[in-house]
């Protein structure tokens, strides 16, 4: 019998609705695994078990039958550069501690609203700028199946918190890769929805035009649950798309694969480590063993999402960054002389070396003289990888790829070039880019024993689908153990 | 390979106080970034059609209506510093 | 001196600056109200919290589409709304959204009428929407950042640089104003600062195609001041160039206590505002059917109730032009007609006695002691025949320093004009008995006497008699 901290949401709500367990017996033992695990891991930022507690103790003691909420009583930890009133939000970052959110975002407004109750904070890389969570100013995160090993990032504490069996679920952003990248080192399940499916009020701004907010979970139907309560229309947010949000849970009944074409592009698939080579063929034949089509097909441009994300997403990061000046919250210097040393030493101080360094490389690609060459040069090829997309899409249902090319690497091994870091997501970055909605779901262990990811990418708004297919690989595979 | 005084001038614009040794390391690192992105120098791309990435089918608008934030007193309660309400600075001179 | 200023002609633009009469801000709910406590109007959206973002004010965009209309410009059916990126503390976000490469609306233009009676077209350059800052308070020991201000809507009007002396820039700016006001769009408050304006100067020789070098004018708070300040500029300019000095690219502001134009900033290489599209926006559609609802819920213009003063209450141009200069002005005298009965004494009234009164105390319409309805009242009292025109100018005078109205002032004076057949006579019997000679010099041919009389008759009653009966009554009693 597993401890209730291992459930899984689809576990925890029919054991609620058998009134086998309470909340409360459900928070003590996630708040327990926290005590034991975090200390080693630093998932979690923050934790406050009295919040916890009384939120325990509201949902199961209130007057009607709650228990049918869709989210009744489920821990999710929370990525710190998520606002959610009452509780802190570092975004990883010097410069925003001691900050206690004044709102909170409306992603955990549906969830709380749904029965919820919020764990705890989860570490991130600062300003959600990494692929491993090494750049966190409140130390890194450890992978629960390695501790000697990153869990991936920026939303890797999210991924550690639900590895480690913390809490059944979590709740992360993805600009780059940032969830699907940190869930692929983890063995976990996680999504980037399509770009205006959830709200990102509430969200620490990185680059507007990429953040997405999405799930961590063990099982695909657990992720579905998350996104349908988060997902749709927010009038606070005006990148957000009207388009009705379907019951993906209940759509995952229907789960074949026999009309389903998947397309490969092989041209795409370099620098692949062998393992993760093998586990992503074996995937594919499983697939069509199960019934799929698999197609051959090109994405000639995806090769320069690399420059193209490093040029648009450092850039509106320089502007949504600007906020932080000391002035109105946040860190400020305690030395200064005028108003300008105020700014720049509150910024110099509160930042760290790789938000400072994207932060620069925006200020010179929006600069006087470089605007052409490199930000608007960049937003024009953005549309060709995303033409790139559209015709692929006319062939097949959904494209595959491995989610990294490699399995979880050690603390400290990439850190002396940016570009090796940068080239982590490879697989990732091109579906921020056309703002497409991708998956990562477990597709195997490499010979060390570390999880290996699988990313399902398909057009715009077809979260179904691309649900369809997961779990159609997850009954193939099984759902992956924990560490 | 980006000069010391592009990097101090970006710096500058950025409000960014930077070490001597940072300002080695950034001009190490942006250059390496920098050089790698050449490579968009040669893609033909259809001059003026940048990417819509909001979804066609957003609200554009709010409608005039007054809604009064519940907890004005959360938002200056992060406040470094305040006075009679106000964010409270050092003089400033008319410095830009 | 003045020779030499005849070789140059200045050449000055405008920028103006008008918040929206709308009941939000530009980009979240909280309220567009002046004078409210310090950081009482805040939300996370204005003052830039983690995570807010911005969802465009669709009145706010109506009432730009409003004044592109009047200012007959043309409006893109796609606009796009930018990033200024800088750092000031009154800028929250360090960035203000404003727009830029494309704004909504451009190349339109107004007609000024110049004291000489002459009409000049001025250019309208472009129209864009952008969000006020905050405040900064300065206090001796540091400075305190109000952000009440931060995202009021504001459209930023810029000029051609079509004008050429302060009278023309004054009267742009007028009729600009009197646009806005009458369009419902902005208060125009200069001193509560709803309505500001800046000038961009240059001066050259008259017939030279290059211009000067500009120098920006900022801060220029009241129209009193307006003309005065581009006056002074212009000047030192001129002296400048006469020196074969270099006039320097710089922002000054108007030092309204010494009368001149002080330096506020050198101009460095403009700034650099790295201006993107603002990724948290969709493009701004307007499509011509908006507009077409837009313009036929328009207010009157002022040029539209200028000609209809014209139709309806029989006004020359002149007179119609000086009673719609502002809205409250037309507003006035419509009210004070519809009272009286008559447009022309109360155009007459309006113009001349009550706009007189109105300048010599420094006051405008707005502050007027006379409310439209009294004064109709009064011109009616004089179209009855209750009291004499001169007698209500005396009424007139106690209105505007009392607020009473002319009924009261009236009773209470005892001013009621006689009209009495009776009482004149018995007035006129007293005169005639207090001066026999007169009497038979008039009736021995001295007719021009009869005035010697009325004026008596006039003094006897303390002015009131009405003075058509006591010449009919005298000339009767002496023929």
């Amino acid at each position: 019998m597993s401890a209730l901290n291992e459930l899984d949401i689809q576990s925890l709500l029919s054991g609620y609705e058998q009134k086998q367990f309470s909340v409360q017996e459900v928070a003590e033992s996630c708040l327990k695994a926290i005590s034991e695990k975090n200390p080693k891991l630093n998932a979690l930022l923050e934790v406050s078990p009295e919040k916890v507690m009384a939120r325990a103790r509201e949902l199961d003691g209130a007057s009607q039958d709650l228990s049918r909420l869709k989210l009744f009583g489920v821990p999710v930890a929370i990525k710190d550069n998520f606002l959610v009133k009452g509780w802190q939000c570092t975004a990883g970052s010097k410069i925003l501690e001691g900050y206690r959110s004044p709102y909170t975002a409306t992603s955990v407004k549906r969830l709380e609203d749904a029965g919820a109750l919020i764990i705890g904070k989860a570490n991130c890389d600062e300003f959600a700028m990494g692929s491993s969570n090494e750049t966190s100013a409140y130390g890194p995160c450890r992978n629960p199946w390695d501790l000697e090993r990153v869990p991936g990032g920026s939303s890797g504490g999210s991924a550690a918190a639900v590895a480690a069996s913390m809490c059944p679920a979590s709740l992360g952003t993805d600009t780059g890769g940032s969830i699907r990248q940190p869930a692929s080192l983890c063995g976990l399940v996680g999504i980037k929805p399509s770009y205006g499916r959830v709200s990102r009020y509430g969200i620490v701004s990185y680059a507007s035009s990429l953040d997405q907010v999405g799930p961590f979970s063990q099982t695909v139907w657990d992720s579905a649950r998350l996104l349908e309560v988060m997902s749709g229309f927010d009038p606070l947010d005006a990148t957000t798309s009207k388009a009705a949000v379907p019951n993906y849970t209940q759509s995952l009944v229907e789960s074949g694969l026999s009309q389903v074409t998947l397309g490969i592009a092989p041209k795409w698939l370099e620098g692949l480590d062998s393992d993760v080579k093998k586990a992503f063929d074996n995937s594919v034949a499983a697939l069509k063993k199960a019934g799929a089509t698999i197609i051959e097909v090109d994405l000639p441009r995806t090769k320069y999402s690399l420059s193209v994300y490093y040029l648009i997403a450092p850039s509106e990061a320089s502007s949504n960054l600007a906020r932080y000046d000391g002035v109105h919250y946040g860190l400020r210097a305690k030395d200064f002389k005028d108003s300008e040393t105020l700014y720049n030493r509150s910024r110099g101080q509160g930042f760290g070396k790789e938000v400072k360094l994207r932060i620069m490389l925006g200020t010179y690609a929006l600069s006087a003289g470089y605007y052409d060459a490199f930000y608007l040069k960049a937003t024009q090829v953005r549309k060709l990888i995303q033409e790139d997309f559209e015709s692929a899409f006319k062939k097949c249902d959904a494209v595959l790829v491995p989610t990294s090319p490699s399995t979880a690497f050690k603390l400290g091994e990439k850190s002396d070039d940016p570009l090796k870091m940068y080239l982590s997501d490879i697989f990732t970055l091109p579906v921020n880019l056309a703002g497409l909605p991708g998956i990562s779901v477990p597709c195997g262990l490499d010979q060390k024993g570390l999880p290996i990811g699988l990313q399902m990418i398909g057009r715009p708004f077809e979260e179904t689908k691309l649900l369809q297919i997961a779990k159609a690989h997850e009954q193939i595979h099984g759902v992956m153990k924990r560490p | 390979m980006l000069s010391k005084e592009e990097v101090l001038k970006i710096a500058r614009l950025a409000r960014l106080e930077l070490s001597d040794e940072e300002i080695s390391f950034f001009q190490n690192r942006l250059t390496r970034v920098l050089d790698y992105m050449t490579e968009l120098k040669g893609i033909d791309a259809a001059v003026g059609s940048s990417v819509r990435h909001v979804p066609v089918d957003c609200e554009e608008f709010r409608k005039d209506e007054v809604v009064t934030f519940p907890d004005r007193e959360a938002l200056l309660k992060n406040a470094p510093s305040l006075e009679e309400g106000g964010f409270l600075l050092p003089a400033i001179m008319e410095t830009e | 001196m003045s020779d030499v200023r005849e070789k140059y002609e200045a050449v000055i633009g405008l920028e103006v600056h008008a918040q929206l009469l709308t009941a939000s801000k530009m980009f979240c709910a909280c309220a567009n109200q002046y004078g409210a406590g310090t950081n009482t109007n805040i939300c996370p959206v204005c003052t830039g919290q983690p995570g807010a973002l911005p969802k465009i004010n669709r009145r706010a965009v109506e009432l730009g589409i409003r004044a592109a209309l009047a200012l007959n410009c043309k409006i893109r059916s796609e606009s796009i709304f930018a990033r200024k990126n800088y750092f000031y503390p009154d800028l929250p976000k360090g960035y203000q959204i404003s727009q830029y490469e494309k704004p909504y609306c451009e190349h339109g233009k107004i007609t000024v009428r110049l004291k000489t009676g002459e009409e000049k077209q001025i250019g309208i350059t472009r129209i864009h929407f952008e969000e006020d800052a905050g405040k900064n308070v300065h206090a001796p020991h540091g400075t305190l950042v109000n952000l009440n201000r931060a995202g009021v809507p504001l459209i930023e009007i810029v000029s051609e640089p079509d004008m050429r002396n302060s009278h023309e820039a004054g009267q742009y700016l007028r009729a600009l104003h009197s646009v806005l006001r009458y369009g419902d769009i902005c208060d125009g408050n200069m001193e509560q600062g709803n309505f500001r304006c800046d000038a961009n100067i240059s001066v050259r020789k008259k017939g030279e195609a290059k211009f000067g070098t500009k120098v920006e004018l900022k801060n220029i708070n009241s129209f009193r001041f307006v003309e005065k300040a581009i006056d002074f500029e212009i000047d030192r300019q001129i002296d400048m160039v006469e020196r074969n000095e270099e006039i320097k690219q710089q922002t000054r502001t108007w030092n309204s206590a010494k009368n001149i134009t002080e330096l506020m900033r050198e101009k460095e290489s403009a700034h650099d505002y790295r201006y993107f599209p603002e990724p948290d926006l969709a493009p701004l559609i307007i499509s011509d059917s908006w507009c077409d609802e837009i313009k036929k819920a328009m207010p009157e213009m002022p040029d539209q109730v200028r000609a209809r003063f014209q139709t309806e209450y029989g006004l020359s141009d002149y007179d119609a032009g000086v009673l719609t200069a502002s809205k409250e002005l037309a507003l006035y005298y419509q009210e004070a007609t519809k009272t009286s009965g008559n447009c022309k004494a109360s155009a007459n009234w309006v113009a001349n006695e009550l706009l007189g009164r109105l300048n010599a105390a420094g006051k405008e319409i707005e502050q007027t002691p006379v409310k439209a309805t009294d004064l109709g009242d009064l011109i009616l009292r004089i179209e009855k025949g209750e009291i004499s025109g001169k007698i209500a100018k005396t009424v007139f005078e106690e209105m505007f320093e009392t607020g009473k109205t002319p009924g009261n002032i009236i009773k209470e004076k005892g001013l009621v004009q006689i009209s009495d057949t009776g009482a004149i006579e018995a007035a006129i019997d007293k005169v005639i008995a207090a001066n026999p000679g007169q009497v038979s010099d008039y009736k021995g041919g001295k007719v021009k006497l009869l005035a010697f009389f009325v004026g008596q008759v006039m003094k006897e009653t303390k002015g009131q008699a009405n003075p058509g009966m006591v010449n009919d009554l005298v000339k009767k009693k002496l023929s």
